[in-house]
């Protein structure tokens, strides 16, 4: 085995040997490695010293009401008006990293598109004369027939009706 | 990811709790309520502010049942919560006003540890000492390499999971874990013999 020292891999193995994550082979292999050189032995040892040393740090247990407060919570949370639980769904979401934040990059992208699409859309008549033209006809049209009615004169009512 | 639910029985429990099944939010509460609270103690060194923040944890865990998809595994969503609460806890300077005394707490646990085994006065005043040197080593670490340390030593998470709890690459996690690890040495190594 070349000696990992000073290469990346070193910290990754040397933390692996440690902690008994190597496979086998690779733990036979890097004690035979560790035999020859004398850096990595050093780091081993200095390693496995800390790792002892951080074993011997036990908390304190948990306190015996833990489970009853917790609940006690769940049961005054669950009787919470509508309203605070969509605050709470805002502003203290359960996961870490909300979803709405993942929506903001895209709602950017959303907004800068429309903007952009709103200042270089140009005028639809420009890009379709015809349309422009129909809609003048369909004026025209309109106004002819508007004009037609007043000049046409109101039918005669029959003699008898009178 | 049906593959991810059908490995990890804890994500089949979750999944039980969103369906209704509050038992199986009894038996995630009995298997992780320990590992929780004493990451969460080893983070903050308070044990009030960690049974507090472990609260929280479990009960965004609850609140949380109905969208809970099994996209991870179950531990490395219970993690990031509470890395995210300690962090969140740790930045907002909380840690002057609610500073327990923690050597007192330190000193229940020498006590109730040394009980069963009769050590002498001097065997338990040196384990304080030792104790209380790993205490200040870990609070020395910058807020990322202290969950990333207390992750993969206490919790025995993959550096795929940390790097998930920690929202960051898993280069970034060994990173982390080597600068962590060699702040450790420095400081620790001393303890040998």
């Amino acid at each position: 085995m070349n000696c990992p020292t000073g290469k990346n891999e070193v910290a990754e193995i040397l933390l692996a040997y440690c902690a008994h994550t190597l496979s086998p082979l690779q733990t036979a292999e890097f004690e035979i490695h560790l035999k020859q050189c004398a850096d990595c032995s050093r780091l081993v040892a200095a390693q496995k010293e800390v790792w002892s040393a951080l074993e011997g740090w036990t908390p304190g247990p948990v306190s015996n009401n833990f489970d009853a407060r917790l609940y006690a919570r769940i049961a005054k949370d669950q009787t919470a008006p509508a309203w605070q639980l969509w605050l709470r769904r805002i502003f203290r979401p359960p996961v870490p990293y909300p979803l709405w934040k993942s929506a903001v990059p895209l709602f950017a992208v959303c907004a800068l598109l429309a903007v952009g699409l709103a200042v270089r859309m140009p005028d639809s008549s420009v890009l379709h004369p015809q349309l422009r033209a129909d809609k003048i006809d369909i004026e025209k049209v309109e106004q002819t027939l508007e004009d037609f009615d007043i000049l046409t004169p109101p039918a005669q009512t029959p003699a008898g009706s009178m | 990811m049906e593959a991810v639910a059908s490995l990890d029985q804890d994500a089949e429990l979750m999944v039980r709790v969103r369906e209704g099944d509050d038992v199986s939010f009894a038996l995630l509460l009995e298997r992780y309520r320990g590992p929780v609270v004493h990451f969460l103690f080893r983070m903050v060194q308070n044990p009030s502010v960690s049974e507090e923040l472990a609260q929280e944890v479990f009960l965004r865990v609850y609140r949380s049942r109905a969208t809970y998809e099994p996209t991870a595994r179950f531990t490395t969503w219970l993690f990031r919560i509470a890395t995210h609460l300690a962090l969140n806890w740790m930045r907002d300077g909380k840690k002057e006003k609610g500073q327990e005394s923690l050597d007192e707490q330190a000193v229940d646990g020498v006590d109730r540890q040394v009980r069963d085994r009769q050590p002498t006065i001097e065997q338990e005043m040196l384990y304080e000492v030792k104790m209380s040197e790993v205490r200040q080593a870990i609070e020395a670490l910058p807020a990322k390499q202290r969950a990333a340390v207390l992750m993969h030593k206490y919790e025995e998470l993959e550096y795929a999971q940390i790097a998930q709890a920690l929202n960051c690459s898993e280069s970034a996690v060994k990173s982390l874990l080597f600068r962590a690890y060699e702040s450790l040495r420095s400081r620790l190594a001393h303890m040998a013999g």
